[in-house]
C-alpha cells in the first residue's frame, strides 16, 4: 500500500515537472531559447486565478482564464522581448529571459503586492478520496488526470494538425521549414502559446498544492523544469516529459531513505543523481533529433 | 547697466544661498537611513515595516520632531533582499551622514549591515527577531520585534496551559527563524514539563509535504500538538496536505503566518494558533494605529509589521527624550535603558536585556478565516530560553 502511495506522489509531482519541462523544451527546440521567465507565466496564471475568483466566476471559467491568460502572456513575451533578439546566440537569449523574469517579478512586487495572495480554491479540492482503505488526495488526483489529458492533447496536436507537424519539423530543422514556405513567426508564436498554456495548467496544480500566489513563486518550478529538461535531453519533447517524471521519482523516491540529518541535503542528493545520470548519458535520456546538413 | 544687473543677481543668489543655509542650520535635522528590502524575498516584511515607519516619522514631526529637538528626515535604499546590496546601502547611508540606521528584517543581512553601523557608532533597529543578531553585531544593534525566544516562551506557556504534553516540531534548516525558533519552543516547552516526541525537516519552497505528513500520520501515540514556524508558501502547502490527509492534530505557529494569505486558506487553517506582536483588540493602541494607517494610506495594515515599523519612531522619540541629546552614542545608551515605553503595540523594555525587547506576545487563534484574540503573555526572563 505504501508503494502505491509513493507511486501516486511520483506521478503527481513528476506530472507537474513534466508539464513545465515540456513548456521549456517546446520553445527551446524551435527558437533555441531557455525561457527562465517561464515561471513568471505561472505567477501570471496564479494572479489571474485570484482575480477571476474575486469576480465570482465559476471554477471552470477561472481555470480557463488562467490558462489562456498565461498563453497570451507567453506570446506577448515573445513579441516584446524575444522576437527582436531572434538571431542572437543562445546565451544572449537566456540572459534576456532572466531580464524578463526579473522585470516581471519587480512589477508583481510593486504593482500587485510584495506579499502573497491566498487562492481560495473550493474546499473539495483539498479533500481526500478513499478507495477500499486507500486514500488519495484530490490535488494529486487532479494533477495526474490533468497531466495525462494535457500530454495526450499535445500529442494529438503535434501528430494530427498541420501546425503541429510544422512545429515538430521546425524543432528538427527550422531553416528547412522556413524554406518550405511555412511562416516562421506563426510557428514560433504557437510554440510560445503552447508553452504558456502548459505553464497555466502547471500553475493551477502547483497553486492548488501551495494555496497562495506570490511574486517570486516562479523561481523554484522553472529551476526544476530546467533540470528535468536537461535530464531528458534539452530540446527533446518526449525527453522533457520523461525527465519530469524521473526528477519527480528521484525527489519522492529519496524521501524514505532520508533522516532528519540528511533531509536538508535532499536537493543536493537528487542533483548528484542527475550528475551521475548525465555522466552516463551526456545528451540526456532521449536526446533531441536534429536535422544535420552537410 | 548690464553689470549692475549682474551684480544684483549675484547678490540675490548669494542671499538666497545664505538664507537657506541659515534656515537649514536653525531647523535641526535628524537623519535616519533605512536599508530595507523593498523588493525580493524580504519585501513582504520590510515593505509594510517601512510604510508604518514613514507614518511614525510623519506623526513625530507633526509633534515637534524627535525628542522635540529636530525634524526627522528619512533616506531609503532598497536592499533587494541581497546581502551584498545591503552592505552597500548601509555604507552609502552612513557616508550620507545618517544618525540612525534601520536594517533588513532578517538576521543575515542585518548582521552584515550591522558590522558597518557598529563600527561607525550608529544605533540600529530592524524587524528581525533572531536573538542571535544582537550579540553577533554588538552594542549598537537592537531588536524591537518580539524575538524568536520571547515568542517561543509565550507559545510554550500557552501549550502547557492548554494541556498539551507532547509536541512534534517541523523545521527547515534554511533559515534561523525556521530552525532555531522551533528548538527554542522545544526548550521552553520541556522546561514547563512537556516533551518533544519527534521532528521533521523540509526545504523552503518545496511543494510536496507528503513524506512529512505520512511521518506524522505514522506516529503512535499521536503527538498532542505540532509546532512549526514555516511560513508562506511552505505553511499553506503543509497545512493543506496535513488536513487533506485527515490529520486533525492541533498546530501552533509563529508571527510570520499572520497574513491575509494564510487567513484566506479556508477551513484547513481553522483552529491554528499563532503568536503575534500584538492584536487590535477594541480600544488598543494597535486598533487605533490600524485605523489611522488606513486613513493615511488608503489601504489596510495587513500585518503587525506596519505597527512594528511605526513603533520605531516612538522608541526613538522616547530614547531622545531620555537622553536629552541626539548624539548617536547617547541615543544608544538611552535606548538600552528604556523601561516600559508605551507604543502602539504595547509596553517595551530594554533595560536589563541584551538589547532584545522584553514585551507582550499576543496568542491568536484562526477561526473562520479571521484571527481571534486568545490571550496576552509577557514572558519573564526565566521563561525565555537562551539563544
Amino acid at each position: 500500500m505504501e508503494f502505491v502511495q509513493y507511486l501516486v506522489n511520483i506521478l503527481s509531482l513528476g506530472g507537474i515537472y513534466a508539464l513545465l519541462a515540456l513548456g521549456l523544451a517546446i520553445v527551446f527546440s524551435i527558437v533555441g531559447l531557455i525561457n527562465f521567465a517561464h515561471g513568471e507565466l505561472m505567477t501570471i496564471a496564479g494572479y489571474l486565478i485570484v482575480l477571476s475568483l474575486s469576480f465570482g466566476l465559476p471554477l471552470p471559467v477561472v481555470l480557463l482564464v488562467a490558462c489562456l491568460g498565461a498563453a497570451l502572456s507567453a506570446v506577448l513575451m515573445d513579441r516584446i522581448a524575444f522576437r527582436p533578439m531572434r538571431s542572437a546566440s543562445v546565451t544572449t537569449l537566456m540572459i534576456t529571459s532572466f531580464g524578463v523574469s526579473t522585470i516581471c517579478k519587480v512589477l508583481f512586487q510593486n504593482g500587485v503586492s510584495a506579499r502573497g495572495r491566498a487562492v481560495a480554491l473550493p474546499e473539495w479540492m483539498s479533500g481526500t478520496l478513499t478507495f477500499g482503505g486507500f486514500q488519495i488526495g484530490m490535488v494529486p488526483l487532479t494533477s495526474i488526470v490533468l497531466t495525462a489529458l494535457a500530454l495526450i492533447g499535445l500529442d494529438i496536436f503535434l501528430r494530427k494538425t498541420t501546425l503541429g507537424v510544422a512545429m515538430r519539423a521546425a524543432s528538427e530543422d527550422f531553416v528547412m521549414v522556413s524554406l518550405l514556405g511555412l511562416r516562421a513567426n506563426t510557428v514560433i508564436a504557437t510554440s510560445f502559446a503552447i508553452s504558456g498554456l502548459l505553464a497555466g495548467i502547471a500553475a493551477i496544480l502547483w497553486i492548488s498544492q501551495r494555496g497562495s500566489v506570490d511574486p517570486l513563486m516562479g523561481f523554484t518550478p522553472v529551476l526544476k523544469a530546467f533540470i528535468a529538461a536537461i535530464i531528458g535531453g534539452l530540446g527533446s519533447l518526449r525527453g522533457a516529459v520523461l525527465g519530469g517524471f524521473v526528477l519527480g521519482a528521484l525527489e519522492v523516491g529519496s524521501e524514505p531513505f532520508l533522516t532528519i540529518g540528511t533531509a536538508p541535503y535532499r536537493d543536493a542528493i537528487v542533483l548528484l543523481a542527475v550528475v551521475l545520470l548525465l555522466l552516463v548519458k551526456p545528451d540526456g535520456l532521449l536526446p533531441a533529433v536534429r536535422g544535420v546538413r552537410s | 547697466m548690464n553689470k549692475l544687473r549682474y551684480a544684483t543677481a549675484l547678490a540675490g543668489v548669494a542671499a538666497i544661498a545664505l538664507s537657506s543655509t541659515v534656515g537649514y542650520l536653525s531647523a535641526a535635522e535628524y537623519k535616519i537611513g533605512a536599508a530595507m528590502a523593498q523588493t525580493g524575498a524580504l519585501a513582504p516584511y520590510d515593505q509594510p515595516g517601512l510604510a508604518g515607519f514613514k507614518l511614525g516619522i510623519k506623526d513625530l514631526n507633526a509633534k515637534g520632531g524627535i525628542g522635540g529637538m529636530a525634524t526627522v528626515t528619512l533616506e531609503v535604499i532598497d536592499t533587494r533582499s541581497d546581502t551584498a546590496a545591503t552592505v552597500n546601502a548601509a555604507q552609502k547611508l552612513i557616508d550620507d551622514g545618517v544618525q540612525f540606521l534601520i536594517t533588513p528584517g532578517d538576521a543575515d543581512p542585518s548582521i552584515a549591515a550591522g558590522q558597518i553601523g557598529q563600527a561607525a557608532g550608529i544605533p540600529m533597529l530592524n524587524l528581525a527577531g533572531s536573538p542571535s543578531l544582537t550579540p553577533a553585531v554588538g552594542d549598537y544593534m537592537f531588536i524591537s520585534y518580539p524575538s524568536d525566544t520571547v515568542q517561543s516562551a509565550a507559545l510554550a506557556s500557552y501549550a502547557t496551559e492548554t494541556g498539551y504534553k507532547t509536541a512534534f516540531l517541523l523545521k527547515s534548516p534554511d533559515s534561523a527563524y525556521t530552525s532555531k525558533f522551533p528548538d527554542y519552543f522545544g526548550e521552553a516547552f520541556k522546561k514547563k514539563g512537556g516533551s518533544v516526541v519527534g521532528e521533521a525537516s523540509y526545504s523552503m519552497g518545496q511543494p510536496d509535504f507528503s513524506a512529512v505528513v505520512s511521518q506524522i500520520k505514522g506516529l503512535a501515540p499521536q503527538p498532542d500538538v505540532i509546532m512549526t514556524t514555516a511560513y508562506e508558501p511552505d505553511f499553506p502547502a503543509f497545512i493543506k496536505q496535513l488536513r487533506g490527509a485527515g490529520v486533525k492534530i492541533p498546530v501552533i505557529e509563529s508571527d510570520a503566518i499572520g497574513t491575509p494569505t494564510v487567513y484566506g486558506l479556508g477551513s484547513v487553517v481553522d483552529g491554528v494558533v499563532q503568536s503575534s506582536a500584538g492584536f487590535p483588540t477594541p480600544g488598543s493602541g494597535m486598533e487605533a494605529f490600524n485605523k489611522r494607517f488606513k486613513e493615511e494610506t488608503g489601504h489596510d495594515a495587513e500585518t503587525s509589521y506596519e505597527a512594528a515599523g511605526y513603533e520605531w519612531a516612538q522608541l526613538l522619540d522616547a530614547a531622545a527624550r531620555k537622553a536629552g541629546s541626539l548624539e548617536p552614542a547617547k541615543i544608544r545608551d538611552a535606548l538600552a535603558s528604556l523601561e516600559d515605553v508605551q507604543t502602539v503595540l504595547g509596553k517595551v523594555t530594554y533595560a536589563g536585556t541584551e538589547r532584545v525587547a522584553l514585551r507582550d506576545v499576543a496568542i491568536i487563534r484562526i477561526e473562520g478565516g479571521k484571527p481571534t484574540f486568545l490571550k496576552l503573555y509577557r514572558p519573564t526572563k526565566e521563561e525565555i530560553p537562551n539563544p
